[in-house]
């Protein structure tokens, strides 16, 4: 293997290592960062590209309904030098994602962080950091 | 005595008057070294046929498209040897191509087709690395030359290349590409298991001759090859500028509303 | 575990931001105004844990001045068979506070962009020397339009932006060039070093007309022919196409260049300033830079909202 493997579940030096990629980008112009939101659904399927990969999960709405959220997360190269592959994610795997929802109102959001079915935390976008006085992450959303 | 002295003559005169044949890389010209001993295909180098780009095959002209000879050196007969789906798909791209060809939207044109739109690129030689800098869209390909291996697990436009001398020929072998590029603007297409071996050797002061082998087993009956001459910019002070597509999209988008 | 050694000055920052306190620390004048704030030293070298620090400061005061990228300490100056430093390699931008974020001091945090002093070192209060006009242009571009971004839509740099891009760059020298090549965006230079004329004055590119040349083991770039399209940062400081730009790479050791660029441009700014900052290479083994593609995959453009210029209405409230 070209690169060496990271072990998945990386630390918090990992994030700062991450925020720089929003530089590319206002992020202000696009997300809410006083908007978090956490997500459970089933991954479908993930965008490798650049300039941002995009992993689309299912998730079903308090009524029942399932929408198909898309989040944002860094380029492919980045993921792919901090360990992420094609196969860390399967279709139907049980996933939570945390990140903040776009402000235009659609089933968009910047990635934070991705869970995986056996409980490993993955950083995918932004570093896990909160601005002063912004609000938790509120209780998932949506059913399993 | 005479007529085997005047055969002897006949014979060294030939032998010193033979011109490489065009279009083979010949043994005769010797490219002049890079400073750790390789063959030097350093410069700005574009094509002349710029037919190849619209249609790798013998074409007549059409509107905005010059005609055009193929290209394809084997097999014989000058065709793609498409696998019958796959030309069935090849002729819907062909159809749909004011649409569907990716550099109309101001995308990479992958490889081996950027070697042969009519932009010019550079080539730059260090060691462990070989650089193409190409003016359309300000694309770079970096060819490892250090024994470093292809990536595993990631796709791209313009592949990931691994390149190695064969004498005095740069030999890149190119894989990882993603199915998104064409050949050419006619349609012609390939899968994400594609794998192309170009070949890159002057043939001349001014030239370098570009061979490109196509294998890809979704698509293709067999692996195929191109073969075209790259000519030197010998202009003074020549250099690459900016074709920057997708501004100029945006600027004329902008005007237009 | 091993990550990328391009983390910047600027993720640091941003986790030092978090500390209470850190963004109330300077007094800001008015945007455009260079004048020096009593007691504020004049700024020294970047990136020494002892840089100066505002008078006025509380105890953050030394988190805008964090070094860095891991930097390892280099050797001698290493040397191509024709005598000029061999700067060949893999470098990262560090020690600019947080230039890429916005050029200049920019010390109260602003959405997504955390506290930094910047990388200007003159004029020496670190803001940049704008044009009254120019202000006010760039005050409304971060206020209403973010969406004009130039990055935002995959194109080239600028300089001297592309100099401090995130994921660094790599640099090669074939004979009579310095070739750079950078991830983010798949940009590159070609800097001829052969003492040519540059291009005519009416062709404009986005990363200019380079032309470079050695003074001792100073590589000086002189870049001109910039059009007005790109910024030097994301949040709107921008730059005209009267733009005119000189670059200094000097090496200090082998893993350890000092950038410096003068910038001038009559059309925006009061008078010329310059900015500072190291470039440390990557010494991770076996580093590669990978092919970016940018417009193919792009889906940025169409969640930018209208009071930011674009096009999305702003649903959530």
């Amino acid at each position: 293997m070209r690169f060496r493997s990271t072990a998945l579940g990386v630390s918090v030096g990992l994030l700062l290592a991450s925020l720089p990629v929003l530089a590319h980008h206002s992020f202000a112009a696009e997300f809410d960062i006083a908007k978090p939101i956490t997500l459970k659904g089933k991954f479908v399927q993930m965008d490798w590209v650049n300039p941002h990969s995009w992993i689309h999960v299912e998730v079903a709405g308090p009524d029942g309904k399932k929408v198909t959220w898309s989040c944002e997360a860094l380029p492919p190269n980045s993921l792919f030098r901090q360990g992420w592959r094609k196969t860390t994610l399967k279709p139907g795997d049980d996933v939570v994602i945390e990140g903040f929802q776009a402000k235009d109102g659609t089933a968009t959001i910047w990635t934070r962080s991705v869970t995986t079915p056996d409980g490993r935390r993955l950083f995918a976008g932004n570093a896990d950091a909160l601005p002063p006085g912004a609000p938790a992450a509120p209780k998932p959303e949506g059913k399993q | 005595m005479v007529r085997s002295k005047l055969a002897i003559v006949a014979v060294v005169l030939c032998g010193v008057l033979a011109k490489p044949l065009a279009g083979q890389a010949s043994g005769s010209y010797k490219a002049p070294r890079t400073w750790d001993g390789h063959a030097d295909l350093q410069g700005i180098w574009q094509v002349r046929d710029t037919a190849a780009a619209f249609d790798l095959e013998d074409h007549g002209g059409a509107l905005g498209i010059p005609p055009g000879r193929s290209v394809i050196a084997e097999p014989a007969g000058g065709k793609i040897p498409y696998k019958p789906e796959a030309l069935a798909q090849r002729q819907k791209n062909f159809q749909n191509r004011e649409k569907s060809d990716p550099l109309n939207k101001c995308y990479m044109p992958g490889v081996p087709r950027i070697t042969y739109i009519d932009f010019p690129f550079q080539i730059f030689q260090t060691p462990g690395y070989t650089l193409i800098a190409y003016e359309y869209i300000h694309i770079y390909r970096t060819i490892f030359t250090n024994g470093s291996k292809h990536i595993d697990g990631l796709d791209f436009w313009n592949g990931d290349s691994r390149g190695h001398w064969e004498g005095d020929t740069l030999v890149v072998d190119v894989s990882d590409f993603n199915d998104q590029t064409w050949l050419d603007a006619s349609g012609d297409y390939h899968s994400g298991d594609l794998h192309v071996v170009e070949r890159y050797t002057r043939t001349g002061p001014d030239t370098l001759q570009y061979e490109a082998t196509l294998e890809d087993p979704k698509v293709y009956t067999r692996p195929w090859t191109i073969r075209l001459t790259l000519y030197r910019h010998a202009e003074p002070n020549f250099r690459l500028l900016e074709y920057e597509c997708q501004a100029y999209s945006d600027e004329q988008a902008k005007a237009s509303r | 575990m091993r990550f990328q050694s391009w983390i910047t000055t600027a993720g640091v920052v941003f986790a030092l931001w978090l500390a209470p306190g850190a963004a109330a620390q300077q007094q800001q004048p008015a945007r455009g105004h260079s004048t020096k704030r009593a007691g504020e030293p004049r700024r020294g070298p970047r990136g020494a844990a002892t840089a100066a620090s505002p008078a006025s400061g509380n105890g953050a005061a030394p988190a805008f001045f964090a070094p860095g990228p891991p930097h390892v300490p280099g050797g001698p100056v290493r040397r191509l068979p024709d005598g000029h430093p061999d700067l060949q390699g893999f470098w990262n931008a560090a020690n600019n506070g947080g230039a890429v974020f916005e050029i200049q001091n920019h010390p109260k945090p602003k959405p997504g962009v955390p506290p930094g002093m910047g990388a200007i070192i003159d004029p020496p209060d670190g803001y940049l020397p704008y044009l009254n006009w120019a202000a006010a242009k760039a005050k409304n571009t971060f206020e209403h339009d973010l969406a004009d971004e130039p990055e935002l839509h995959c194109y080239m740099s600028g300089i001297p932006k592309q100099m401090y891009v995130q994921f660094g760059f790599q640099i090669l020298q074939p004979p009579g060039y310095v070739v750079m090549t950078w991830e983010f965006m798949h940009s590159y230079r070609i800097i001829p070093t052969d003492g040519r004329p540059h291009i005519p004055d009416n062709i404009k590119l986005f990363e200019g007309d380079p032309v470079g040349r050695w003074e001792g083991d100073v590589l000086v770039v002189d870049t001109t022919n910039l059009n007005d399209r790109t910024w030097f940062d994301t949040v709107g400081n921008f730059h005209s196409d009267s733009e005119h730009v000189v670059e200094y790479f000097r090496p200090v050791d082998s893993n350890t260049i000092k950038y410096e660029a003068a910038v001038e441009d009559e059309k925006v700014f009061t008078r010329p300033w310059r900015i500072a900052m190291d470039l440390y290479r990557n010494t991770e083994p076996n580093y590669e830079q990978m092919e970016f593609a940018c417009i193919e995959g792009n889906q940025d453009v169409k969640h930018y909202t209208k009071d930011k210029g674009g096009a999305a209405d702003v649903k959530l409230k």
